[in-house]
């Protein structure tokens, strides 16, 4: 099966503790995201955008699972 | 006049740019960790006038990033002095200070002086303040933020398809989903890097120099030295949490409270109300505050008074809290939380004007 290669940024490679790592396949994106929250509950309690091959999703997105995905959190500081 | 002659002689710059640097208006949100550079390179630049709002004051810890200032600066308020120094500097620049915070009461006459806002705000509730006000007085808006050894910038009001923040990140991080608001670690050069970023997508967006960062959200990593680019396109969507009119936007409250507040469902709150024994349901509005609610299992306790004095709350373990709309039992829950970390303190979503509220439905007669 094929394996996404994922990205995490901020607070979110802290909270995985990992800036990269691998995850089952998912068909679209919201199954891919309620998979991650169950697999990582701390993603739970976090704010974040998601991104496709470089591309921010809006909306739901089908996913054929050699895509890079990005989990992108706001930052705050300045 | 030599001053500018380094950047007039390169061929796409030129004096046609310089001049457009003269003739421009930007304000700087914030001169801290990211102000401080950005002002300090646009001044250098010759940005004929430059506005600088912060109501905050210089503390020791700010000097490891807040490159501006030095040991005897401690304790001065950081607008003015960052504009005594750029003055001092570069006399020809048109330096106003704004020595406030700035709110949606007085941010619209600040901003609209402007073309072209710098964001180096250290909070959200700024963030999407300034975010909503740009959208609505069409002003440019370049966005830098920070994350201990990350940054993020874009560019939104501007171009042929312009997004905004809102695009990206649709609404504020609840609070609870803001783990810590008490400052996190900072390495000094990360935020000099992405302000000046801002200072270099500002000076290319004012005087028409190269491809300004538009319809992206970049990503840097100090640790990696990892430059990460991602494409958004304007959300249709986002329009609709944005105030209509600057009338609306002045009411709306962009305030988030830091901690760990919860917040809870009518449903649920009452369920816990009715069958845990050391819950308490407790209604924080003043006295006086329409309509009255007297319900069985509500007490009514101010917010007045339970930030003077907690002793109702000693001994219980799930405490309920609501207002008329959740904004100020948010506020509260957290406040509380801080000196009662181990107890459970929700905030009841919505308030009294929930659709989903039983009180709502009651006061309305249904």
């Amino acid at each position: 099966m094929e394996l996404f290669k994922i990205k995490a940024f901020g607070l979110l490679a802290e909270k995985l503790q990992a800036s990269e790592f691998d995850f089952p396949y998912h068909k679209d994106t919201e199954q891919l995201l309620n998979a991650l929250k169950e697999s990582h509950p701390e993603l739970q309690s976090s704010k974040f955008s998601l991104a496709v091959d470089k591309n921010l999703v809006q909306q739901n997105t089908g996913l054929n699972g050699n895509e890079e995905i990005a989990l992108l959190p706001p930052f705050s500081g300045g | 006049m030599k001053r500018f002659e380094r950047q007039t002689i390169l061929p796409d710059f030129g004096t046609a740019g310089q001049e457009k640097l003269a003739r421009a208006k930007v304000l700087v949100v914030g001169a801290g960790g990211l102000g401080c550079p950005s002002l300090l390179y646009l001044a250098a630049a010759g940005v004929g006038t430059i506005g600088i709002a912060d109501g905050d004051s210089i503390s020791e810890s700010n000097l490891n990033r807040q490159t501006l200032f030095g040991q005897n600066d401690i304790g001065k308020p950081k607008a003015e002095t960052a504009a005594n120094i750029l003055q001092q500097k570069y006399p020809d620049v048109n330096l106003n200070v704004i020595p406030q915070f700035l709110t949606p009461q007085n941010a619209p006459e600040v901003l609209e002086e402007y073309d072209l806002i710098l964001d180096g705000s250290d909070n959200f509730g700024t963030r999407y303040m300034i975010n909503d006000l740009c959208v609505l007085l069409q002003k440019p808006l370049i966005m830098g933020a920070i994350y201990q050894y990350e940054g993020q910038l874009a560019v939104f009001n501007y171009g042929e398809r312009p997004i905004n923040y809102r695009d990206i990140y649709h609404s504020p991080p609840q609070s609870s989903e803001i783990p810590n608001c008490s400052e996190t670690g900072v390495i000094g050069v990360l935020p000099g890097i992405i302000g000046n970023l801002q200072a270099a997508e500002a000076i290319k967006l004012l005087s028409g120099l190269g491809k300004v960062l538009t319809n992206k959200l970049l990503f840097y990593n100090l640790k990696t030295s990892g430059f990460f680019e991602v494409n958004v396109d304007p959300n249709p969507e986002s329009v609709k949490s944005i105030p209509q009119d600057l009338e609306s936007f002045r009411r709306k409250n962009y305030e988030i409270t830091c901690g760990l507040a919860e917040s809870i469902s009518w449903e649920k709150a009452f369920d816990w109300s009715r069958n845990l024994e050391s819950s308490k349901l407790i209604d924080i509005r003043e006295a006086g505050e329409m309509p009255e609610l007297d319900q069985p299992g509500i007490e009514k306790i101010p917010m007045s008074v339970l930030l003077q004095d907690q002793e109702q709350l000693e001994s219980v373990e799930n405490v309920l809290l609501f207002c008329k709309s959740g904004q100020r039992s948010e506020n509260l829950a957290a406040r509380l939380k801080e000196l009662f970390p181990e107890k459970k303190i929700f905030s009841i979503a919505g308030g009294i004007l929930d659709p989903s509220s039983p009180l709502n439905t009651r006061i309305h007669g249904t």
